[in-house]
């Protein structure tokens, strides 16, 4: 029942979805070239501006993802550690430690500075 | 009745204009700026009316052509100042700056009532190579990188990286003359490597900036230096206002705007200098780019001279000057901040020099030179510098790059003064804002 709930309310979603831009494209005509040209001023492009570019936030999100999986093994540890006690604390500070590594080793390399 | 409904209400709404600027049209964009019920945009596609402002060489028709066909239907040119294009010689053209508010609303409202139709378009709907049909797979594309795939080349990697050695597609296009962030007429061949500017030509020159007569006026009689250090501060702040707005500070762009209409010698910008520095906009304005050497900043002269520590400054050799014990500001580092640092500083100095000279009723003395807002003017005016930023540019991230031109007045001076707008209407514009 909930499936088809979900698949109802899907549906509908994407028809709505569809219908508005086939609403909008049955009343408005096509652009012409010259509008569908990139807005410059007045001057030209002389190619696409489909190309290949160095994304610079790419070392950053690395970085985020070695803190995030930091977390994720924190909830798990905090239910060991009521068992395990000062031993998971040990376990935990090793695992911290090799982490560090890697931020200190991005920080050396200036990952931090936004460009 | 839907569409009817929603036609009454975008005629009710804000008249969204794109400025195409001529020869002295910024004047007009400072006080439509300020007018209630216009919103000039920054791209002609939020646009509904295209206003043409002050003249526009022959030469820069075809561009205009194809800033015009950029705008959505349905769409009004109006042209201020400006003689329409033979295939628009049907065109609403108004001369008086007091006419013209009204006349952009009269005619938004028109054009979405559907009293009038839109603008026709002028280029043929081709693409810019013919593609349909043609190459591998009918999309005018050939091999991995080939032909001309839905009508233009792909990228290439033609450049070397300057920046870190992972050369990638380098993106060349012709920015200009009509491009709202860049100075009036200023046209460039830029090539960009992801955010990086690779290379910079200048290709057209920014327009000459008109001065007020006042500055004219000094080199034939003395005139007050309380009206020549106004004018000096006001020229400044109109320039301030042009880079906030840049920097997406729009309200303080209009403040800003504000403040040098109604310039007056007891007007401080001490408030106005403590905002940008809360908002961050020296931090925004990047420190250590855009340096000028000695030589570049020589050249430019002006502000961009002083802000590079050299102590150059016409005023200085005034004997009326000198008895107001005036000496030039100055700062070090000659970079795109000292450039706002010093522009700051030179509009305060400005209006305290107007201040005391008022008090003492001081008229310059030196007739055969004037130190010029964007300059000295001897024995000729300030010519164009902008071909500096062809070695200025390259290595800078588009932003950076974008201030770095901001800070900068380039364009050189014309030899007809600016032309005044009336003070009456000045005031009704103001009074109904308030």
């Amino acid at each position: 029942m909930e499936l088809l709930t979900l698949l109802i309310v899907l549906l509908v979603a994407l028809g709505a979805g569809l219908g508005v831009q086939w609403l909008a494209m049955c009343h408005q005509p096509m652009p012409t070239y010259p509008q569908r040209a990139p807005f410059l001023g007045g001057g030209l492009p002389e190619t696409h501006a489909w190309n290949r570019y160095h994304v610079r936030y790419y070392p950053m999100t690395l970085l985020l993802i070695a803190f995030e999986m930091e977390m994720m093994f924190m909830y798990p540890w905090a239910v060991v550690y009521v068992e395990q006690g000062m031993k998971a604390v040990m376990e935990m500070g090793m695992f911290l430690a090799i982490l560090s590594v890697g931020i200190v080793y991005g920080w050396r390399e200036g990952v931090f500075k936004w460009q | 009745m839907a569409v009817s409904w929603l036609s009454r209400l975008a005629a009710r709404a804000r008249v969204p204009v794109f400025p195409a600027l001529g020869m002295h049209g910024d004047t007009i964009l400072h006080r439509l700026a300020l007018t209630p019920g216009i919103e000039l945009v920054d791209s002609p596609r939020h646009a509904s009316i295209l206003l043409v402002a002050g003249g526009v060489p022959p030469d820069l028709h075809e561009a205009l052509r194809r800033l015009h066909d950029q705008l959505p239907a349905p769409f009004a040119t109006l042209w201020y100042r400006s003689s329409p294009l033979s295939e628009l010689a049907g065109d609403l053209r108004v001369d008086d700056p007091e006419a013209l508010p009204e006349a952009l609303k009269r005619l938004h409202r028109e054009l979405m009532s559907g009293r009038r139709d839109s603008s026709p378009r002028l280029l043929p709907d081709e693409p810019p190579n013919p593609w349909e049909g043609l190459g591998d797979d009918g999309h005018g594309g050939e091999g991995m990188m080939g032909g001309v795939p839905y009508g233009r080349p792909m990228a290439m990697n033609m450049h070397d990286d300057i920046r870190d050695g992972l050369t990638l597609d380098s993106l060349t296009v012709t920015l200009g003359p009509f491009l709202p962030v860049l100075p009036p007429g200023l046209g460039a061949k830029v090539t960009l490597q992801g955010d990086l500017v690779q290379s910079w030509v200048t290709q057209l020159a920014p327009y000459p900036i008109a001065l007020e007569n006042v500055f004219h006026e000094a080199l034939q009689r003395p005139v007050p230096i309380a009206e020549l250090e106004l004018a000096r501060a006001r020229h400044h702040l109109q320039r301030l206002a042009f880079s906030l707005r840049l920097s997406g500070l729009e309200h303080l762009a209009l403040v800003a705007l504000r403040l040098s209409r109604g310039l007056n010698v007891e007007s401080r910008v001490g408030r106005l200098h403590r905002r940008l520095t809360r908002c961050g906009f020296f931090r925004l304005t990047t420190a250590g780019r855009g340096r000028l050497e000695a030589g570049q900043a020589r050249r430019v002269g002006g502000i961009a001279a002083r802000a590079a520590g050299l102590e150059e400054d016409l005023r200085s050799r005034d004997a009326a000057y000198r008895r107001l014990g005036f000496t030039p500001v100055v700062q070090r580092g000659g970079d795109t901040n000292a450039r706002w640092r010093q522009t700051l500083a030179e509009i305060d100095h400005s209006l305290q020099l107007a201040f005391r000279a008022e008090q003492e009723d001081l008229y310059s003395e030196m007739t055969e030179a004037v130190e010029t807002p964007r300059g000295p003017w001897d024995d000729y005016r300030p010519e164009d510098a902008s071909d500096i930023l062809e070695d200025l540019l390259p290595g800078l991230e588009w932003d950076e790059a974008l201030t770095t031109i901001a800070s900068l007045d380039l364009a050189g001076v014309s030899e007809w003064p600016l032309e005044p707008l009336s003070e009456t209407s000045l005031k009704d514009d103001e009074e109904r804002q308030a």
